[in-house]
């Protein structure tokens, strides 16, 4: 019982996972690639987050505070695991840091990426100063400087949202949902509508997932009160006619073309595999899915266990997933530790 | 409104009454226009099976309608009513009749690809643009159309004499498609080619025109492709029950 239990990522995930540890004494080791804590809504400066409206930097935050008082939790910055060896109860791992950490067991929360819209080129990412993303609208509203076209930094009276820039889209791979987006971009819509009241916002898409109670809070909210517009549409190009961004496609309800101006298109991107996964995979011996995530080998036994006994996954490793459950999943795993280490005393 | 409702107010379906009371109401003139019903009965609930069961139109099931392929659409740009998506949903809602409609401009697709780059989920609309014309030609809807013309007049000569030797295909495909082969650029083309090109490859072209060129050994494999595009007709056929078509056109004839 004396080796700590190794976390790769201080997300959510890694995060809860820790803390949970902390909660019943079991130390912990937090290896962290970037310079701190927090993840993707700390490190991409996320606004307000779904569901609970609370800001990132203060319900993330908060729990990066929560961590870091725990005096059983160790945590490692701007570091990577470069070589990991053993078994369950007995691993090493060397850090890209020249130090060593003896684990009992490890739990990957090594996240996803933001997909890089630059491989849309026909939706103008790169070629117009005005096309975003809801990462970079996410940071207007978070920096407290408000939504804005970045080309002049003037108040845009039309903004269009389009869906599912880098899901579901065989043409590049990506396959899966990101489940995420549709909520996030009717709360970006929101929030748009309630700083600019004048600003009409549409948001272009092929089905609207907000799923569960997302729904009501987001979708219908969205429409009801925030006068948000939904067309369904999947856009054929984004260009410019020197002054305003041109967007065409068919609105397929009505069967009528559409090309209409706007001052601002933000892409709703999804959730990429890591782009270091195939590292992970290979330095830790674990499988990654079809899709590149990694693997969960076990749905109902232990949570989050992957292909090697003694490491387990939890969060946006496995696939698109919500802040939310990447803190259950990161408590879970915690869990899934603790009785990985009984079964092994009572072996 | 759904789509498939927009059928019923086309201009034949409206009708006003100059007298007409309804109720005790009167409803005169055009401030009451009427939009009559209409039931649709005709649906083909085989339509989508038989696209898919023509080549280029195996992927149709996998549409969902986000509409990539109709703004990508190089005709749709000319030709609003020119909507591979539209007819996607009609071939997959089986609203054989109402696809019928544009029966006449489905065939202007250009084949230009942009709508298979562009659809996220590889539907391959040109391809089913494509099995669509030609389930318009089986079904006796359409002519055949040029291209298809084409197609056979050179498919034919291959499997024939395992070469391609143009101007017969040019006659051919002039003489089927209607066309007078004595056209003006082609007289214009042939003049030039008689001054430019050398003596030993005209001479070569002239005894290609006359004798058709073979393939050594050509009448196996010509059997075995014969045999495979019959297997390939007949499969369609059945799909598409053009057996059954016939009949009753017969019966429709005798009574």
């Amino acid at each position: 019982m004396s080796k700590p239990v190794l976390i790769i990522g201080g997300g959510p995930a890694g995060l809860a996972a820790a803390h949970s540890l902390a909660t019943v004494g079991k130390e912990s080791v937090i290896v962290e690639k970037e310079d701190r804590l927090g993840g993707a809504p700390i490190l991409s400066g996320y606004a307000k987050l779904v569901p609970t409206g609370e800001w990132a930097k203060d319900a993330i935050g908060g729990m990066v505070k929560r961590v870091e008082a725990e005096s059983s939790v160790k945590v490692v910055t701007g570091t990577k695991v470069t070589d990991f060896d053993g078994s369950p109860g007995n691993f090493t791992a060397k850090l890209s840091n020249g130090d060593a950490v003896d684990a009992e067991a490890v739990i990957v929360c090594s996240g996803f990426t933001h997909f890089d819209s630059v491989n849309k080129p026909e939706w103008g990412f790169g070629t117009y100063e005005d096309v975003v993303t809801t990462t970079q609208v996410e940071q207007m509203i978070s920096s407290g400087q408000g939504v804005r076209c970045p080309s002049d930094d003037r108040k845009p009276q039309r903004v269009a949202i389009l869906l599912c820039v880098g899901s579901r889209d065989r043409q590049i791979g990506r396959e899966w949902c990101s489940k995420i987006c549709c909520t996030v971009s009717s709360n970006i819509a929101m929030e748009i509508r309630e700083e600019l009241p004048d600003c009409h916002v549409y948001i272009y898409y092929m089905d609207i997932r907000t799923f569960g109670l997302y729904e009501t809070k987001y979708y219908w909210k969205s429409q009801e009160e925030f006068k948000v517009k939904y067309i369904k549409a999947r856009i054929a190009e984004v260009t410019s006619d020197g002054e305003k961004l041109i967007v065409k496609g068919e609105d397929t309800l009505v069967k009528r073309p559409i090309t209409i101006p706007f001052d601002m298109v933000v892409h709703a991107i999804g959730m990429d595999p890591n782009v270091d996964n195939p590292e992970i995979s290979e330095t830790l011996g674990i499988d990654l899915e079809t899709h590149g995530f990694i693997d969960v080998a076990n749905r109902y036994g232990a949570m989050g266990a992957t292909s090697r006994p003694g490491v387990y996954v939890a969060g946006s490793a496995t696939g698109p997933e919500t802040i939310d459950d990447s803190i259950a999943q990161g408590h879970a795993a915690a869990m899934a530790v603790l009785s990985g280490a009984r079964d092994l005393k009572t072996a | 409104m759904p789509i498939h409702e927009k059928s019923l107010i086309r201009p034949e379906n409206l009708t006003t009454h100059e007298e007409l009371t309804l109720d005790g109401v009167d409803v005169s003139g055009h401030w009451s226009t009427f939009i009559e019903t209409r039931v649709v009965n005709d649906y083909n609930e085989n339509l989508q099976e038989e696209i898919a069961a023509l080549p280029g139109g195996e992927e149709i099931h996998r549409c969902w309608q986000c509409g990539s392929c109709t703004n990508a659409c190089t005709v749709n740009a000319i030709n609003e009513d020119f909507n591979p998506r539209y007819w996607i949903y009609l071939i997959r809602m089986g609203m054989e009749s109402e696809l019928l409609r544009d029966k006449d401009i489905i065939w202007q697709c250009v084949s230009c690809n942009k709508c298979t780059y562009a659809c996220p989920r590889d539907v391959f609309p040109e391809g089913v643009m494509k099995a669509t014309a030609h389930w318009l030609e089986r079904k006796g809807h359409t002519e055949k159309s040029p291209s298809t013309h084409f197609d056979e007049v050179f498919t034919e000569q291959i499997v024939k004499t395992g070469k391609i030797e143009e101007s017969r295909t040019m006659r051919r495909f002039f003489s089927r498609t209607g066309q007078a082969l004595a056209q003006p650029w082609m007289i214009e083309m042939v003049k030039r080619m008689l001054r430019g090109l050398p003596i030993g490859l005209l001479t070569r072209m002239g005894l290609a025109t006359l004798v058709a060129p073979k393939t050594n050994d050509w009448s196996k494999a010509s059997a075995a492709i014969q045999e495979y595009i019959d297997e390939q007709h007949e499969k369609q056929a059945q799909a598409l029950s053009l057996a059954e078509l016939v009949e009753t056109a017969k019966q429709d004839v005798a009574a």
